[in-house]
């Protein structure tokens, strides 16, 4: 038995070696099966090294800019997508974020009203193997108050006026209002219409999202 | 479970860059190594001449599956974490026919053309220029051909699940497959050489 082992070339042992392994892995029990596992080491870390979303002010300059690389999808019902959605916003409804209108390798934004219904389909679409997905960061909510209408700051450094200027030139291109000063309890500021929208150089809007109904809403 | 060491935060997005530096070298080096550096070798794979190719391809095949299969069963690979490439059926036929063709008549495979560009080869260089340009066309073709980059999508699919048997029963077959194949290429490469031998007399 020995001889004749001794006596086969190399090749012929890997080939042996190979056999033998592949005869034990018969027995492994591997791979993920048919239920989605989610890695939480995994998740954590991609928050943790914030590569799971992107600022208001980072959209808003990505839709001026013109950005055609990723896809911005309101989750939202709709009837709240036709009320108003952020420029070039498509709608994918929570409920068939699955059906087949995203693919796996799209550049993909969610957002919704807060951040949390958003961060839970990022958490789905992420388990389901899509690579490229992100959450606005606090959704609408931010979207307004860091974007539509930004605050000036109380008694201002020469900087962050600059910056409140910045910003109130993005915000009056959104169809926004920029604010003197924060007061809480103030007239909620109405949203923009969606014909007002669009002033920025690129953006285009879905067939049959403009001239939605113009609504007086608290700003959440 | 501590792999795949990137996604499980072992490392950060520099160091990966470095790591995978590392790996193309040690990639590169195996390829030259083979002989993969040569057109001629490779293209020899065709005309059933040297089925190096097949070999080492397959090779690297069983010890990567057996390699996987092995660290993932004893806990040490999450396997649900490997990146797997989509299944475009309809744009990964067309891709294959067009890589096979330009392997053909080209003599390299994009990897192996760098190989033999780095070990100082003309026409090794001359691949590099073309490949890159095709890129470049194709980038700005992409318009026109974005259909057929996602067509025939069937999502992420692995053997065992199409097929619907065990992962290890796979694992066994493939072994199987390539030990027959390596003996069955050994057998056909001394028969074009008796073939070779027998016109050259």
């Amino acid at each position: 038995m020995i001889r004749w082992f001794s006596g086969l070339t190399l090749n012929q042992k890997l080939g042996l070696l190979a056999l033998a392994l592949g005869a034990v892995a018969i027995f492994a029990r591997v791979g993920p099966g048919q239920t989605i596992t989610l890695n939480a080491k995994e998740l954590l870390t991609s928050v943790q090294r914030q590569e799971d979303h992107v600022t208001a002010s980072e959209l808003a300059a990505w839709v001026i800019e013109g950005r055609a690389d990723y896809r911005l999808v309101d989750i939202r019902e709709p009837k709240a997508y036709a009320e108003y959605h952020i420029p070039t916003a498509e709608n994918v409804p929570l409920a068939t974020l699955l059906d087949g209108a995203l693919g796996r390798t799209d550049k993909i934004v969610l957002y919704g009203d807060g951040g949390i219904h958003a961060a839970q389909a990022w958490t789905v679409l992420k388990a389901r193997g899509y690579t490229h997905v992100y959450t606005l960061l606090e959704g609408l909510d931010a979207w307004k108050e860091e974007v539509l209408f930004p605050v000036m700051p109380r008694s201002p450094s020469p900087e962050e006026q600059a910056r409140f200027e910045r910003a109130a030139q993005v915000a009056k291109s959104f169809g926004g209002q920029p604010r003197a000063s924060a007061s809480p309890g103030a007239e909620p500021m109405p949203l923009p219409t969606q014909a007002a929208a669009p002033a920025v150089a690129a953006p285009t809007l879905p067939a049959g999202a403009a001239g939605g109904p113009k609504k007086k809403r608290e700003g959440c | 479970m501590s792999a795949p060491f990137y996604k499980l935060g072992a490392f950060g997005d520099e160091a990966s860059l470095i790591v995978a530096f590392l790996v193309g070298i040690g990639f590169g080096f195996a390829l030259e190594r083979a002989g993969f550096g040569s057109a001629k070798k490779l293209v020899s794979q065709f005309y059933l001449n040297d089925l190096a190719v097949f070999k080492v391809m397959f090779t690297a095949i069983v010890t990567a599956m057996l390699g996987v299969t092995y660290l993932s069963w004893t806990g040490f690979l999450d396997l649900g974490l490997v990146y797997l490439v989509p299944t475009y059926w309809v744009a990964q036929v067309v891709g294959g026919l067009v890589l096979g063709v330009g392997f053909v008549v080209g003599g390299y495979c994009p990897g192996t053309s760098l190989v033999s560009t780095a070990t100082g080869k003309l026409d090794g260089l001359l691949f590099v220029v073309g490949f890159a340009a095709g890129t470049l066309g194709f980038a700005l073709a992409f318009p026109l051909v974005k259909g057929l980059y996602t067509a025939g999508d069937l999502g992420t699919r692995t053997l065992p699940e199409a097929l619907g048997i065990p992962h290890g029963i796979l694992v066994f077959t493939v072994v199987v497959v390539a030990v027959l194949g390596f003996a069955g290429a050994t057998w056909v490469e001394k028969k074009m050489a008796d073939r070779a031998a027998a016109a050259t007399e």
